[in-house]
């Protein structure tokens, strides 16, 4: 008869509350899971719509020439970050459940805020990749696009004989160039398309499906984005009675202002950046992530899938 | 808090946790939109006339944070208004236009230079419309033109490209020097004005009824500021007004009437 086996197991390890290092690879896998499904394949269509910008040949003067190409691809860049922030945010659960990855996942010891923060930092480092190669592709075509225009206005003259016309057009066409503020022109649309996907990720855990959390993600983004200029027209347009303003003050206080996150356009047309600004309002994004990200865990905690 | 996180529908802590952060963010949000308005940051929202006349697309565009590319789209369908000579069509486009980014100078140049210069050149030109309503709308369109600018110019105080137009529109339009002349006054101190605009402030005085000895006073100023004032338009100017005023041999300038290609600078 053999002994019985008296070797106990060592106690199972405890599960830190949370961990850092498991968010982070909850991320990386997001990330991957975001690269398989060809999400970067737009960046060319970007790169196309750039080049098409960059000749046309409509504007009255190299300036505007390129203010143009600034505003198109700073405006195209915000429109993809915030519409990508939605569909991929809106995509990524329910797919998770429908392969059961998110079953695999959450019987490990894997808290569900771990979770769900990994959905959103893998969302935010897409984003952040995307926008920082249309940023550089775009900084290298509006470089291109001045030094043309600045050689063109130069000629063949040596720096002598240029004329007091010529410096001030140089000077006009420097302004509307490239400067190293644009950058922050992509940081604004990077933190509108956080703010964005953290409210996609509140939605997704009461929605029970994509598409209608994209439909209801667009709308609050559009709401979000408009309330400032629709309550000005409406209540120029009623009677302005307190139950417009209620209504008005509910949609304000519900509905996260998303026009206050459009910086970007003051800075591509030229605005000064006031740093003490820019401090703010990334503290007002960090606080919608943590809200949005809890009130998320409220209803996610314990959803039975 | 477990007992009431048990007990209540999701949903609801969910409203009451976002009107708890509206309520707190709301204050902060609206000083921060009105500076970040005030130091150009931001874009101030679209006048309520430029909303009514915006296409539902363009309204959706606006409405979707996506001013500058609806703008953008403007631009290129107010070019191809300019290239069919579509006046009405063109100055509704721009109305939108400047609405929307009123602080762009170069879209308010722009509406100013079709209008004031492009129009009125068509309006001198075509022939299929009768000379009265030809010079009507001449009139109309340079008008027009005098009073975006000034729309411009209050939007962008510091706009030296809107005042150049403006100056232009005046003087190869309206043919109003005094006007001119006082625009190009405007112009000398901003930031990135033109180094001619204060010469050019003594050339339209001196075409101003009234003010010829205002330019001749200006016009020495600037000549005895320094060589490089010494251009030859300058010094035919100032000849010109010394014959006009008769002034003495010995109060007049050293220089001679330079050769200038033409020669038409100088009075008999």
């Amino acid at each position: 008869m053999s002994e019985p086996n008296t070797t106990l197991q060592s106690p199972a390890r405890e599960v830190p509350l949370f961990s850092m290092s498991r968010v982070w690879t909850l991320a990386i896998s997001t990330l991957t899971q975001l690269v398989r499904m060809k999400t970067f394949y737009f960046l060319f269509a970007f790169a196309v719509l750039l080049l098409a910008v960059g000749n046309f040949n409509f504007a009255s003067s190299p300036a505007q020439a390129l203010s143009t190409v600034k505003k198109v691809s700073f405006g195209a860049m915000d429109l993809f970050a915030w519409l990508f922030a939605i569909v991929a945010t809106a995509l990524l659960i329910p797919r998770d459940i429908e392969d059961r990855t998110l079953y695999t996942i959450l019987s490990k010891p894997v808290r569900r805020i771990e979770y769900l923060l990994g959905k959103l930092f893998g969302v935010l480092i897409v984003i952040a990749i995307s926008l920082s190669v249309m940023f550089v592709v775009c900084a290298g075509m509006i470089q291109w696009k001045e030094m043309g225009y600045i050689a063109d206005e130069i000629g063949d003259s040596t720096s002598e004989q240029i004329t007091e016309d010529t410096r001030q057009a140089i000077l006009l066409i420097q302004k509307n160039g490239f400067h190293p503020e644009l950058a922050i022109a992509t940081l604004a649309s990077f933190m509108k398309a956080a703010v964005v996907a953290s409210v996609t990720i509140l939605l997704s855990t009461f929605a029970s499906s994509s598409l209608f959390t994209i439909i209801v993600s667009v709308l609050v983004f559009l709401v979000g984005h408009a309330h400032t200029m629709a309550t000005n027209f409406w209540l120029a347009e009623t009677d302005n009675s307190i139950v417009t303003q209620m209504l008005l003050k509910l949609f304000k206080i519900v509905i996260p202002n998303f026009q206050i996150f459009s910086f970007s356009e003051g800075i591509v047309q030229g605005a000064t950046v006031v740093p003490a600004a820019i401090w703010q309002m990334g503290g007002l994004t960090g606080a919608y992530l943590i809200v949005f990200m809890l009130l998320s865990l409220l209803t996610f905690v314990d959803k039975e899938f | 808090m477990k007992a009431l996180l048990q007990k209540s529908p999701r949903w609801v802590l969910v409203v009451l946790g976002l009107a708890v952060f509206g309520l707190l963010r709301a204050p902060f949000e609206d000083r921060m939109q009105n500076r970040m308005i005030e130091s150009n940051l931001l874009l101030p929202p679209p006048a309520q006339d430029a909303v009514q006349q915006m296409s539902q697309s363009a309204l959706m565009g606006t409405l979707g944070g996506l001013r500058t590319l609806v703008s953008s789209y403007l631009v290129l369908e107010a070019f191809g208004h300019f290239s069919n000579k579509e006046w009405e069509d063109l100055r509704r486009s721009y109305a939108i236009i400047t609405s929307l980014e009123p602080r762009d100078e170069n879209h308010w140049r722009d509406v100013v230079w079709h209008l004031g210069i492009n129009a009125t050149a068509n309006m001198e030109i075509d022939e299929s419309i009768p000379e009265f309503e030809r010079k009507r709308r001449f009139n109309e369109y340079a008008l027009l033109a005098v009073d975006l600018a000034e729309q411009g110019i209050e939007q962008n105080p510091e706009s030296t490209t809107i005042r150049q137009q403006l100056a232009e529109v005046y003087r190869e339009k309206l043919k109003d020097f005094c006007a001119t002349a006082r625009v190009y006054e405007e112009l000398v101190g901003l930031p990135g004005s033109p180094q001619y605009s204060d010469r050019f402030v003594g050339y339209f005085l001196a075409k101003c009824p009234g003010r010829e000895r205002e330019a001749y006073d200006h016009l020495r100023r600037l000549y005895y500021e320094g060589d490089f004032n010494h251009t030859a338009s300058l010094i035919v100017e100032i000849k010109n007004l010394e014959e006009k005023f008769d002034v003495l041999p010995a109060l007049r300038i050293p220089d001679p009437y330079p050769d200038l290609p033409g020669g038409a600078q100088r009075q008999p």
